[in-house]
């Protein structure tokens, strides 16, 4: 099998080496350089889990080869994080329970980091429609919707619950 | 994956011919991806090459031309399509046909060309391009050749495309430019979802265009009729053409009833 040479800036940190023709880059990512943040889910596009940043725009990287993007630069969940501090966007997601299981949560956050850097304080809206390609089965859009908007400084105020006697 | 290929970038176009006519049926082109990677992961596609078309510069360019019309390349992808400028003044439905495809990591990657080889019956460029009325320039050694997009299509995800040809983009007539459009895509969800049933128009002052998806083995045209056609007359012929089955989306009778409702919705949009 031939072998391709490629080199990727990930997370801000350069990696060179050699890959097959048929490497996935989610396997790239997860296997030959080890960062497993970055989930497979479906394999086949439609639940977003492995969602990364390639030159700034989101992509299911289950559905590209490695050998593709030799001189790209990529963002994965790793690069959020920052000498153990949790990001701004990461802090809320925390804050507002919009982690249940965790395991839509790396995709998601990449969707939404791109999304913020369209449009810094977005609608609902074009919340949900960012969100679109990344499934939450715990079924926990409404806190990550509003863990977005705490980011960007739009979360009213929750009404209290009114005790029904 | 789980399947091994080898994979060639050919760096011209003239590079790129004759590594189609080497591996003919044995190849498989490569430009975004979303659907191939997918084929071949699932084992409906084996190919012992992948040949990546995006490294031809002619093929990532999206031309205007009063002459012959909008030309959009064979690496052109949703994005790209949904963000240029001629586009949206020009060719307003293609824009937002090319925005109800997947979800916006999938549009990122997605071609139009892609979408039209696929050749699923419900392709949303499918519909809206058939009723702009556009052809398709496919390319071989031997010889260049341009079809208009109906006669591309010969099946479910079978088109006219031969194994040494590859697609180098797609003409959408001047003629057409400005012309009304608008479309309407039944999904079971609100999110990304394949089409139940979609309808596409598009308008000029002599003539209305009718593409419909998910209702043949194919998306369809209906033939041209008049800009002044009744809401009746379009309905009946609409009715006449589709050839729709049950499936897991839908039930025939459901998707008739579709697109009756969306061909009056659009007529009375495009009033």
């Amino acid at each position: 099998m031939q072998m391709h040479r490629i080199k990727v800036k990930i997370n801000g940190k350069q990696y060179e080496r050699e890959v097959p023709g048929h490497r996935s880059l989610l396997h790239f990512i997860r296997q030959d350089i080890g960062l497993t943040g970055t989930k497979e889910g479906c394999g086949a596009g439609e639940c977003g889990a492995c969602t990364v940043l390639v030159n700034g725009k989101t992509i299911n990287s289950c559905l590209a080869l490695a050998v593709e993007f030799d001189g790209a630069e990529i963002e994965t969940v790793e690069g959020e994080a920052k000498n153990g501090n949790l990001s701004k966007l990461q802090e809320a997601f925390h804050r507002n329970h919009a982690v249940q299981c965790g395991f839509c949560t790396p995709g998601m956050l990449m969707s939404v980091k791109s999304l913020l850097k369209v449009h810094p304080k977005p609608t609902e809206e074009q919340i949900k429609e960012a969100i679109e390609g990344n499934f939450c089965r715990c079924t926990g859009y409404r806190q990550i919707i509003e863990a977005v908007q705490d980011a960007t400084g739009q979360l009213k105020k929750k009404e209290e619950l009114k005790r029904v006697s | 994956m789980h399947h091994e290929f080898e994979y060639i970038a050919p760096r011209s176009r003239t590079e790129l011919l004759a590594t189609l006519k080497k591996f003919g049926s044995r190849a498989k082109l490569l430009a975004g991806g979303t659907d191939l990677l997918v084929d071949i992961r699932v084992g409906h596609s084996v190919p012992e090459a992948v040949i990546d078309v995006k490294y031809i510069d002619e093929y990532c360019k999206i031309r205007w031309s009063a002459e012959e019309g909008l030309s959009i390349g064979a690496t052109v992808t949703c994005v790209d399509l949904m963000g240029d400028k001629t586009v949206r003044a020009k060719f307003a439905l293609l824009a937002e046909a090319a925005g109800h495809i997947g979800s916006p990591q999938l549009r990122n990657r997605a071609t139009i060309a892609g979408n039209l080889c696929t050749a699923s019956p419900c392709a949303d460029m499918g519909c809206s391009l058939l009723a702009y009325g556009a052809s398709i320039e496919l390319a071989s050694e031997k010889k260049t050749r341009i079809i208009p997009l109906e006669q591309f299509f010969t099946g479910v995800k079978k088109t006219q495309r031969q194994p040494d040809e590859v697609v180098q983009r797609i003409i959408v007539p001047a003629a057409m430019a400005g012309a009304r459009g608008a479309m309407e895509k039944l999904k079971r969800i609100k999110g990304h979802d394949l089409a139940v049933v979609s309808v596409a128009m598009v308008k000029t002052a002599k003539t209305l265009r009718v593409g419909i998806g998910s209702c043949a083995p194919t998306p369809i045209v209906l033939k041209e009729l008049p800009a002044s056609a009744s809401v009746k007359a379009v309905v009946d012929e609409a009715l006449r053409t589709v050839k729709p089955i049950d499936d897991i989306r839908a039930s025939k009778e459901y998707r008739l009833a579709m697109v009756q409702s969306f061909v009056e919705k659009l007529m009375a949009t495009l009033k």
